[in-house]
């Protein structure tokens, strides 16, 4: 309970001090959703060429993108600070971090939130409740839609910390590298079935980001799998969150700090 | 008053910024895994695009543009993208917020012209990485990937480089907001979604409903990809490209001289943080 507390306490002290930058606060929200509908406008664009992208329509595609900018949204939110790892790696940042008396990765995670993530969050929210009033989607996925959001946040801040434990590995002052889980989620607003085998492999069973939306969302459209599979999505979702501090540890073993 | 340091000659301006230029560049390329990084994050980035394509042709073949000289569009709009990505609101914000703006500021050579300078070394390291992958197309689509003709192949270099001073003078334009909001992310993330959304680069404007086609021709976004990338593949030529190639120099110049104004006024209000 004590951890706990000091972990909500170092939340919400660095939650005040991104509230200072007020102006960049309101940019950062009205860009993101930019960054939101210009991917809708993709959308629209290749809608224009084709009525349906292999089977699924337009609106089941948007619930998808509502899913993916929801759940990157309240990792953004909470756990955002996993993205500053490679420079602190060769800055030697990390030294005072690591004599805190409290997990490294849980503490770092939390504390640096990133205020754009509400103009992720709430495009996600408006996105995805938009598409379900227009599916006649059951009352029950209404209930649902949050945990599968937070299943979704937790398996790409997953996805995060696991590349961003190879800059201990591969040390450079950049977060390049964290593009790739991040086009990964974005391959995910698109229905996986689209890709080709390897790559439905890669999405739904090695780095699982198309699990929390597409799941779901093929239970809901009657597509393929059953409520049970989506549900456990959810507790799959913790175990990979869990086995992504494996790689924070070895990648831990390696760093060396810097002489200055 | 008199100034700190006389003002540098031309020749003394030359040399720094060719100075500055090599320093950028051995910095860029100094770490060797980023670049392994940097083309594995572009590849990702061009096969999830292509693939979402090849699965609209497959449905349906019969489109204005061929699926082939889809392919290649996407792919050249990609590697052009990435040669243009500058990370020049995420370094000015950075240095904005933590104070260092101001020894950048008092250096004795333009500020402006300095971030040109980053600019163009951030271009030519992503430029070459941008290559690599372009090229890794040839096994895919073979001669297809070839330009239309030795004269669009020409055209399609000026009209780069003009594409890469509009996407320069955009971002300075744009980065002038960051002496307002003391953060880079905001300001880039609007760039890059405008950019996203109205420079080609997920699908040529040709598929554009009109609406959309209609605002994209008023913005310089479209100067930026779908224009160098039109003429390589032979859809716009003769006095059309020249035309275009034009505009692109109308929008650098006017880009660049908004840009200047912008700063002389973003200067006068500046508190350097820090401290």
């Amino acid at each position: 309970m004590k951890t706990l507390k000091l972990y909500w306490l170092a939340f919400s002290t660095a939650l005040q001090a991104k509230f200072e930058y007020r102006v960049d606060f309101f940019l950062g929200v009205l860009t993101s959703c930019m960054l939101q509908l210009s991917a809708l406008v993709s959308l629209w664009v290749i809608f224009t060429q084709t009525p349906n992208l292999n089977g699924w329509s337009k609106e089941e595609i948007i619930l998808l993108f509502g899913m993916v900018a929801g759940a990157l949204g309240l990792s953004e939110l909470f756990f955002n600070h996993i993205w500053m790892v490679p420079f602190y790696i060769v800055m030697g940042e990390l030294d005072r971090l690591l004599t805190y008396p409290v997990n490294s990765l849980y503490f770092l995670l939390i504390t640096r939130p990133e205020l754009h993530s509400f103009g992720n969050l709430v495009t996600g929210l408006v996105l995805s409740y938009w598409a379900l009033y227009h599916l006649n989607a059951p009352l029950l996925y209404y209930f649902l839609l949050p945990l599968f959001l937070f299943s979704g946040c937790l398996l790409y801040t997953a996805g995060l910390v696991l590349f961003a434990s190879l800059s201990f590995r591969f040390i450079a002052p950049t977060s390049m590298h964290l593009m790739i889980p991040h086009n990964l989620l974005n391959a995910t607003r698109y229905p996986v079935t689209i890709y080709p085998a390897a790559v439905q492999w890669i999405l739904l069973i090695l780095v699982p980001f198309g699990s929390f939306h597409y799941l779901p969302a093929s239970w809901l459209f009657g597509k393929e799998p059953g409520l049970g599979l989506a549900l456990a999505v959810l507790a799959a979702s913790l175990v990979f969150f869990w086995e992504s501090g494996w790689f924070w540890r070895w990648g831990l073993k390696q760093y060396e700090s810097t002489g200055s | 008053m008199r100034p700190l340091q006389p003002p540098l000659t031309f020749t003394q301006n030359l040399e720094s910024y060719r100075s500055l230029l090599v320093r950028c560049l051995k910095g860029s390329f100094s770490y060797k895994s980023t670049t392994i990084n940097n083309l594995l994050t572009t590849l990702v980035a061009y096969a999830i695009t292509i693939m979402i394509w090849h699965q609209v042709y497959q449905q349906n073949p019969n489109h204005v543009i061929p699926s082939t000289q889809m392919y290649v569009y996407l792919l050249l709009a990609g590697a052009v993208n990435y040669a243009m990505s500058l990370g020049m609101e995420f370094r000015i914000g950075q240095r904005i917020r933590t104070g260092l703006i101001a020894t950048d500021l008092l250096k004795p050579i333009d500020f402006q012209m300095a971030q040109a300078i980053q600019s163009i070394s951030d271009g030519l390291f992503n430029g070459a990485l941008s290559f690599v992958v372009f090229s890794l197309g040839f096994f895919l689509f073979g001669t297809q990937m070839l330009p239309s003709s030795p004269s669009a192949f020409l055209l399609f270099l000026v009209s780069f480089v003009l594409g890469f001073t509009v996407i320069y003078g955009i971002g300075f334009v744009f980065v002038q907001g960051a002496f307002y909001t003391y953060s880079g992310y905001g300001i880039f993330a609007a760039r890059n979604a405008l950019q996203f959304t109205f420079s080609g680069f997920s699908a040529p404007l040709d598929y554009y409903p009109p609406l959309l086609r209609t605002i994209t021709d008023y913005l310089p976004f479209r100067h930026t990809i779908y224009t160098p990338v039109a003429i390589y593949m032979g859809w716009v030529t003769g006095p059309a490209a020249y035309l275009l190639l034009l505009q692109q120099l109308g929008w650098t110049v006017g880009l660049f001289l908004v840009g200047k104004f912008l700063m002389g006024r973003a200067l006068k209000q500046l508190e350097v943080q820090g401290g």
